[in-house]
């Protein structure tokens, strides 16, 4: 990923992008999309091998139980032949319990052998799949870049086609100051009319003049009672 | 989302009492020309790849700026563009912009509240910075 975006980078900087060129050329795009590919095919055959392994380890396992299992009840058996006095045939039987005990032993060592590629082969799925995402997340990068690129070409193009040039920041906010001056104009005007609609205006052309209804009800209130004083 | 059902949607809506003036820019690449009522100054340029919509306005070039104060400008527009509701700061070519990108799964009302927002996010960048301009 950092080699990807040192790229990009340094290309900017050169100003290759100015024409909305590639960045990173569609040979690039091509070698990282067959990375990716070869990245899901190792993916997908070191998953089917796990599978395979996994299967083989747990049909192990079952053997060697079996095997424990058989040794187990022929110590039975040989206790009995024992406990009977048929010694040749406790002979037999613990002949037998050998055999069970060393193909078991023989299985357990397979099994554990089975094991460790299994856990080796975990680790390599895991970082095929580490893989697979930094790649993917790489050709989104190279992909957005170029994207944004013949994008912007092709908005220049366009506004230029229809306009003498690009319009400067400048001659925006020029129209962005004229835009907010007329809403001014418009809340100015209609707060005015609304005044009037009220008669609002009015009571304050007369406070100006320094005729206040309200000033002069409060006063007339205040005369009156003093015109008669409490008794 | 795809640019002919969004032309459509938008043509028709209403957001927060914006409406927008939808024109689609001719070339190989889908984009669109958004003007949002009330900013027609700033329009938004709209385009849908796999991986998201990318919404952008163009704010000034490079040759419009103060190179004096070129740096002082860059660590005001870093520190501006983490607060900044919806949207952050970027160049691309010459052109520096205001941008915003959204999930390709964004339903019609995040995309217009991303382009008002946008919108009236780039003419609060201008009028911000420009005392950078030469």
């Amino acid at each position: 990923m950092r080699t990807v975006l040192k790229k990009i980078l340094t290309a900017m900087r050169g100003g290759v992008n100015e024409l909305g060129e590639a960045v990173v050329d569609g040979q690039g795009n091509r070698i990282l999309e067959q990375e990716l590919r070869d990245s899901e095919h190792e993916l997908k055959q070191a998953k089917q091998e796990l599978a395979a392994l996994m299967a083989e380890s747990a049909s192990l396992a079952r053997q060697i139980r079996s095997e424990q299992d058989s040794a187990s009840k022929r110590e039975q058996d040989a206790r009995k032949a024992i406990a009977a006095g048929q010694e040749d045939l406790a002979r037999e039987v613990a002949e037998r319990i050998v055999g069970h005990e060393r193909r078991g032993a023989e299985l357990t060592q397979t099994r554990e052998l089975l094991q460790q590629r299994i856990a080796g082969l975990k680790e390599r799925v895991q970082r095929a799949e580490k893989q697979l995402a930094d790649y993917r997340r790489e050709l989104q990068v190279v992909k957005t870049n170029e994207r944004v690129l013949r994008t912007t070409a092709q908005i220049d193009t366009n506004i230029n086609s229809q306009q003498s040039s690009l319009s400067t920041a400048k001659e925006t906010l020029e129209r962005i100051r004229e835009r907010q001056a007329r809403e001014e104009d418009r809340q100015t005007a209609s707060a005015t009319l609304e005044k009037e609609l009220t008669g609002a205006d009015l009571d304050e052309k007369l406070k100006a003049a320094g005729i206040d209804g309200e000033q002069d009800a409060v006063n007339s209130v205040l005369a009156r009672l003093k015109d008669s004083p409490a008794q | 989302m795809d640019i002919q059902t969004l032309t459509l949607a938008l043509g028709d809506s209403t957001h927060t009492g914006r409406t927008f003036d939808v024109m689609p820019i001719s070339g190989d690449e889908p984009v669109l020309q958004v003007t949002v009522s009330g900013a027609e100054e700033t329009p938004v340029y709209l385009t849908v790849t796999d991986t998201q919509i990318l919404c952008l306005v163009y704010l000034f070039d490079e040759q419009e700026l103060n190179p004096e104060r070129l740096n002082e400008l860059h660590e005001n527009m870093l520190r501006i563009s983490v607060p900044m509701p919806l949207s952050a700061l970027g160049k691309t070519g010459d052109h520096y912009v205001v941008y915003g990108a959204l999930s390709p799964t964004s339903g019609t009302a995040e995309i217009m509240q991303e382009l008002v927002t946008l919108a009236e996010n780039a003419i609060d960048l201008l009028q911000t910075f420009e005392d950078y301009l030469a």
